[in-house]
């Protein structure tokens, strides 16, 4: 799900950097109001999670893989904002330090994989929490195949905008492919393995420590 | 808060260890080919794509030169653990300056 650079027409990186930026100075905000000594090694351990559980490629027919992401595990332990903050900061080291996921593209891929996960997964978990026993795993689900229909749209409206006699000039599948391909794979395979991880890890750190959470 | 803490270092350190797992596959992911692939379905590279491709980052594809896959990706994933930490460690020192001024 990790958009390379060179995949994005420049109008497409300026726009999404236009949505991004106010959104990271507010969740900077918010990081500023939750992080402090205590929680600095929960964020972080939690973030770290999410780095590393990025690293998991799970193979899938059709010559394909993919990975979980983490953002609703954040989200629902901790808090949406600090879920799409941290996630942010993890796709910028992978940008820089391993080449996952382009400069150009961390704008793109930080509200896809950083905000929609977070905020999806956050709310799918608040409304059902209580009524059912696998919120994580549904939360997670969500969270991760509505991510990728957002990544299936920007990436698939490249060549529709952006061609040049009959050649994209930057990614060249339409939504025709993106979508089916994008949402089908995460519907099929990586929401059930988002969902699996949020559901155990969410289990794990939650197992008679509810009142220390709230 | 302190359970949660140390719960978390626990799957942190458990993960951590199965991290080579993620080593299993060669596909890349839907999206995220090389340039060949490209060449091969389309007969060309889209333009935007092959000036990006120039780009070299500090530990590609998480594999460091000169050590085995195994190792490279275990020391890719302490270097990407430790990165996440320190960046979060600074965030507070800036945020906490900030207060204090």
């Amino acid at each position: 799900m990790h958009i390379a650079d060179g995949y994005l027409s420049p109008t497409t990186v300026l726009v999404s950097y236009a949505v991004a930026v106010p959104l990271w100075v507010y969740g900077f905000k918010k990081l500023k109001e939750k992080l402090n000594e205590e929680t600095l090694p929960v964020i972080g351990a939690l973030a770290a999670l999410s780095f590393i559980i990025m690293m998991f490629n799970v193979p899938v027919p059709g010559g394909t893989s993919g990975h979980a992401i983490g953002a609703s595990l954040i989200a629902i332990i901790f808090d949406p904002w600090i879920a799409f903050v941290s996630v942010s900061l993890v796709l910028l080291i992978q940008s820089i330090v391993f080449g996952d996921g382009g400069i150009s593209a961390w704008a793109v891929n930080s509200l896809s994989m950083g905000f929609v996960a977070s905020f999806v997964g956050y709310y799918v978990f608040k409304i059902l929490k209580d009524k059912i026993k696998f919120a994580p795993f549904i939360a997670g689900y969500i969270s991760i195949v509505t991510a990728s229909l957002v990544v299936a749209i920007v990436l698939g409206i490249q060549p529709i905008f952006w061609s040049e006699n009959g050649h994209p000039l930057y990614f060249p599948f339409d939504l025709k492919i993106t979508i089916p391909a994008m949402v089908g794979e995460h519907m099929l395979f990586f929401g059930i393995v988002e969902g699996i991880f949020t559901q155990l890890i969410y289990g794990f750190l939650t197992k008679k420590e509810l009142e220390e959470v709230q | 808060m302190k359970e949660i803490k140390k719960r978390l270092l626990i799957i942190l350190g458990i993960m951590l260890a199965l991290v080579p797992l993620g080593l299993l596959t060669d596909n890349p992911a839907w999206g995220e080919w090389d340039l060949d692939y490209y060449k091969q379905k389309l007969g060309f590279v889209p333009q935007g794509i092959e000036k990006a491709a120039s780009l070299s980052p500090l530990i590609p594809d998480y594999e460091v030169p000169g050590l085995g896959a195994v190792s490279g990706y275990y020391l890719s994933a302490i270097i990407g653990v430790v990165l996440v930490f320190v960046l979060y460690f600074i965030l507070v020192k800036i945020l906490k300056a900030k207060n204090e001024s």
